[in-house]
């Protein structure tokens, strides 16, 4: 048994094509969640959904174009890519408390992809953590973003639906941002086979 | 030239009456397109021009700002567009963009759009696109290779692109589609023998939409006995 439990040490580069594997499904299964919702979403919804920059991740400083993006260490993409999945602990939980009885009629499979986010999430994160190891102490680093949100989605129909599409909205950005900062980091450890970038 | 102005004036209000002036239809916005998340352009679809000269403006506003600007470039992209260049560009920021159409007799607004860059990318076609007959113990099989878009920077991982090919016999109706994945190459078997294949291919961003299809390639198969049938002879 403990022969097969030993890990033999994984390189760097495969760790992170797995990574941006997991972050790149996260975030096709967010976009899909969105679409969704969109389907039966309320249009004064439209209206007083609060802006992304409402979103609890929004103080984070993060890249805002390729030159930016390429310029940053290798350690500082790994950490920003972690502080952003850690931060979502938490409003990952509220959404999928509140999935189940959500006034939207596909609310049995939009549960079920809550879920998987949930645990896409957490093996991105347990995977980063690994890798974190791996990369130098700058990117054990940490940006704490807390959730200031309630426990509760909201009380009537509609800001239950336009608080989930917001909490999701945001999700949706903040994990394109990871699946992108993953894949420049892929593409840097990918030296010996250009041919995966 | 005042009796000029004036009498353009009261022509004006005659037509105003009759219905051939007016102030201009709403204008439409019909796309936003970045071809490797570093640029992009919106285009938008002129309403009635109210039968006088007619201006179009787009504006735009980026979130967490109040700040108005007007489209940075009207014509690298061509009549009716906008482009954004590499300066005037930034990805996860919501762009709330309207176009104002104007004549003399007054404004039109499109309905805004908001667009945040990553979320509208779609690549140029695939470029290269080459097509050789090669041959193995089985008979002849096509090697279809290419390269990304030029401006999609894929080296460094900034865009991450996958690929799909179409192959059909020429005359044919439907076209046999293959994925490729990110891989640069594909090869295609089981080939008529003599037949002039058409192969074409497409690329799309890991989150983005898919690009036209590349214009087409011919390779001629040579005249071949597949291995079954001259087994069959012999």
């Amino acid at each position: 048994l403990y022969m097969l439990v030993s890990c033999t040490a994984v390189p760097v580069n495969d760790l992170l094509d797995r990574a941006s594997q997991r972050s790149d499904k996260l975030h096709s299964l967010s976009t899909s969640l969105t679409h969704e919702l969109d389907s039966h979403f309320p249009p004064i919804g439209r209206m007083i959904m609060p802006r992304p920059s409402m979103c609890h991740t929004s103080s984070l400083q993060t890249p805002t174009d390729k030159e930016q993006a390429l310029r940053v260490s290798e350690s500082d993409l790994l950490s920003l890519a972690r502080s952003l999945l850690q931060a979502w602990v938490d409003p990952l939980l509220l959404l999928s408390s509140s999935a189940n009885s959500l006034p939207h009629p596909a609310h049995n499979s939009i549960y079920r992809k809550i879920q998987e986010l949930q645990e896409y999430s957490k093996s991105l994160g347990d995977g980063l953590d690994i890798l974190s190891g791996k990369m130098g102490p700058s990117s054990q680093y940490i940006s704490l973003l807390p959730f200031r949100g309630s426990n509760d989605i909201g009380q009537d129909k509609t800001s239950r639906l336009v608080n989930f599409q917001f909490l999701l909205s945001c999700f949706r950005r903040d994990s394109h941002k990871i699946d992108s900062f993953l894949k420049v980091l892929r593409c840097r450890a990918a030296k010996m086979r250009p041919e995966m970038c | 030239s005042v009796y000029g102005v004036l009498l353009f004036l009261c022509l004006l209000d005659v037509y105003k009456i009759s219905g051939h002036f007016g102030p201009p239809g709403k204008p439409k916005l019909t796309s936003c397109r970045s071809p490797e998340k570093e640029t992009f352009t919106c285009w938008w679809e002129p309403g009635s021009d109210g039968g006088l000269p007619t201006t179009y403006a787009l504006y735009y506003r980026k979130e967490n700002s109040d700040a108005v600007y007007e489209c940075p470039d009207y014509h690298t992209a061509g009549e009716n567009s906008c482009f954004f260049n590499k300066n005037d560009t930034s990805i996860w920021v919501n762009y709330n963009i309207t176009v104002v159409a104007t004549n003399a007799l007054g404004s039109n607004f499109s309905d805004p759009v908001d667009v945040d860059v990553v979320y509208i990318v779609q690549p140029h076609t695939p470029e290269n696109v080459t097509v050789t007959v090669m041959e193995d113990k089985d008979g002849p099989f096509l090697r279809v290779s290419w390269e990304p878009p030029r401006k999609a920077d894929t080296r460094s991982g900034w865009i991450t692109l996958i690929y799909e090919l179409r192959v059909k016999l020429e005359g044919e109706e439907e076209w046999e589609e293959h994925r490729a994945g990110q891989q640069k190459m594909f090869n295609i078997f089981s080939l008529r023998s003599g037949g002039m294949y058409l192969v074409q291919v497409r690329c799309k961003p890991d989150h983005g939409f898919w690009s036209e299809w590349s214009s087409t390639t011919y390779i001629k198969v040579p005249d071949y006995f597949p291995r079954e049938t001259s087994v069959w002879i012999l």
